[in-house]
């Protein structure tokens, strides 16, 4: 330290150090430090620059130099163009922390000032270090608060869509955590899946059409700046791009850093997670509902097979429906013309109904409800057949149609006269052994609106079986594709037909199962037995 | 996590005063977001958002803040929030919002800054 300052000077020098040391923050210390100088040497003009953590010098304060801007880099130049004439370190060369210059002085050079400027320039540089180190590691705690508030956002979010299963309440999660991490007041969220409703949630921001939206960011796998300052995020599950997140402008001007990508790539690829899982569930819940109305549906068609069959007189019926889904085509029935003792004429029917599960049975619901309505006025069968076509033909789309054997006998004859509206011809079998095939002609009731059907007769004669049943007989395959056929129907009845009815139908299903083995049958299997005692 | 939450509404003169208490994160955000709707549909545009007993807030919980000021400052109303406590206004200055709203100290204090006029 240089010689000769007087007490005045060494009180003034440690006066200024003390202040200088009494704060962290570096403006205060360069403007006291600029006022003391300019103050001791009564210069008119000064400016001090500091080394930045880049390297560089730039000037931080400039009293009486306009020329100066503070933030620009330091030059030599600029500073003796705006009149600085003299140019001191702060802290020891090669690399001092700062530059302290000054100008314009009033009485010229006083060199007991320059010491003590000297002097002061040298607490000055370490106070100045520290007043950066103080900066940088306290720039570094707010970068730090900062990522802490992004765990802590995406974290929240995180538990936020754990308690959500609705796609909808995802995507206002996604928005509300958008908005407040980036201070944003407009953004859009939206999402899409094919089979369902499209997600879209937006605010002060509009996306159109979702197809051109699907389309335009088609390609876009990363977060992505636009020209007009909003940020785009897709919204990706596996390869497909299952929505995107579109942020307007921050406000104030701010922009979207690096780490802001991050960030928004972290809580799209957590969206796409929920949105998945929401969609899922959803799925989940409309097949559960759609088992539950095939339940209900399976339930109401089993109402409609008779609980039990009529006793007739001098026939022994007996009749079986497996079916091969919970909601069948198959129907069979004994019904009444108009009186219901044993005696009085009724109709055996079985009908196949094209399709299976809920339309099926409302199906099978509307011929049930068409034979019981037309059985108590008609007892012609062809007028039957004609009506039911008719008005399966008018209430139904051409593709709902039902084959029928409609078949009315008269219990104490045996007298029978049937139609086969396009279904499988029912067997006879004959005590002596022969096979009589009752078939056609005539199409599918609802098929076509003309009259097809024609009507015949034969009598049941005691020892006759009369065989009528739906194609899941006759087609019941095996797991090399043949068929149950015609023939194996007739050995079951030859070999069984002794029997009671209900008998006949047992072993005519352990049949069917014994031949059609590991097989899967895709068809009802209906069975009508009539017997001639 | 059954985080409690809730938003009790009242009016003073013409103004929307809402007193936040408990946990604003991303699975409360939207009852608050609800409760600044009804503000909305029931036409008041000048709305104190009062956080005395709110002890925490989630960046969901400043997205409805952000959700709905560019609409309401667009209709010539404002939020001003009041009686933040230290742990949530820390939150508040990390994400700048002091910067975008009027933070002050009670709910009076709001009331009286609405009352003089001006936004913000």
């Amino acid at each position: 330290m240089a010689t000769g300052f007087d007490v005045s000077r060494l009180e003034a020098l440690l006066e200024s150090a003390k202040l200088l040391q009494s704060s962290l923050e570096l403006e205060p210390i360069l403007k006291h430090l600029l006022r003391t100088a300019m103050g001791r040497l009564l210069a008119r003009k000064g400016m001090i620059a500091v080394r930045k953590g880049d390297g560089n010098l730039r000037v931080e304060l400039a009293r009486g130099a306009p020329t100066l801007v503070a933030a620009s880099l330091y030059s030599e130049d600029a500073a003796r163009e705006a009149g600085i004439e003299k140019i001191y370190a702060i802290g020891a060369d090669p690399q001092p922390v700062g530059l302290l210059g000054l100008g314009g002085f009033a009485l010229g050079a006083r060199s007991e000032e320059e010491e003590f400027l000297e002097a002061l320039l040298g607490v000055a540089a370490s106070v100045i270090s520290n007043a950066q180190a103080h900066e940088q590691a306290r720039t570094a705690n707010m970068l730090l608060d900062q990522r802490l508030q992004e765990l802590r956002a995406l974290l929240d979010l995180g538990r936020g869509l754990a308690a959500t299963l609705d796609p909808d309440e995802v995507a206002q999660l996604v928005g509300f955590t958008l908005a407040g991490r980036w201070a944003i007041g407009k953004y859009a969220v939206a999402a899409w899946k094919d089979s369902h409703a499209n997600v879209i949630r937006q605010k002060g921001l509009d996306l159109g059409d979702i197809e051109a939206a699907k389309a335009k960011y088609a390609n876009l796998t990363e977060p992505q700046l636009t020209a007009e300052g909003t940020l785009v995020l897709p919204i990706r599950s596996q390869e497909a791009l299952i929505g995107v997140v579109v942020c307007g402008p921050r406000m104030r001007g701010m922009k979207y850093r690096d780490a802001d990508l991050e960030f928004g790539a972290g809580l799209a690829a957590q969206a796409a997670v929920a949105m998945e899982n929401a969609w899922h569930f959803k799925d989940t819940l409309a097949r559960q509902q759609m088992e539950k109305e095939l339940a209900l549906a399976a339930s109401i068609q089993q109402d409609l097979f008779p609980k039990s069959l009529p006793p007739l007189a001098s026939l022994e019926i007996a009749a079986k429906n497996r079916q091969a889904k919970q909601v069948g085509g198959d129907y069979y029935d004994v019904l009444p013309f108009g009186g219901t003792s044993p005696n009085d004429t009724h109709m055996l029917c079985v009908a196949d109904i094209s399709g299976k599960g809920i339309s099926a049975a409302l199906l099978m619901s509307i011929i049930q409800a068409t034979l019981r309505s037309l059985l108590k006025r008609e007892s012609s069968l062809l007028e039957i057949a004609g009506t039911a076509n008719d008005l399966l033909y008018a209430t139904t789309p051409p593709n709902k149609y039902a084959t029928a054997f409609l078949c009315a006998v008269d219990p104490p004859t045996g007298q029978c006269r049937f139609v086969n509206c396009g279904h499988n011809a029912a067997v006879l079998l004959r005590a002596s052994g022969e096979v009589e095939l009752l078939d056609g002609p005539g199409l599918a009731l609802g098929l076509f609106p003309m009259k097809t059907h024609a009507e015949k007769a034969f009598a049941l004669q005691s020892g006759d079986v009369l065989a009528i049943y739906s194609d899941g007989v006759s087609e019941a395959q095996n797991i090399v594709d043949e068929q149950f056929e015609i023939d194996r129907l007739t050995a079951v009845l030859k070999e069984h037909h002794l029997a009671p009815s209900s008998e006949i139908v047992d072993h005519m299903f352990a049949a069917i199962d014994a031949f059609a083995g590991e097989a899967p049958q895709f068809d009802d299997i209906t069975l009508m037995i009539i017997k001639r005692q | 996590m059954a985080s409690s939450f809730s938003v009790h509404a009242s009016e003073i003169a013409g103004i929307g005063i809402l007193a936040l208490d408990g946990f604003l994160d991303a699975h409360t955000a939207p009852q608050f977001d609800e409760a600044i709707q009804k503000e909305l549909n029931a036409g008041r545009r000048n709305l104190v958002v009062n956080c005395e007993k709110l002890t925490y807030i989630s960046s969901a919980g400043l997205g409805v803040f952000m959700s709905f000021i560019e609409e309401i400052r667009d209709a010539g109303g404002d939020i001003r929030i009041c009686g933040v406590v230290p742990k949530v206004l820390q939150v508040f200055e990390i994400l700048g919002f002091q910067t975008l709203f009027d933070i002050v100290s009670d709910v009076p204090t709001a009331v009286a800054r609405f009352q003089q006029g001006g936004q913000g």
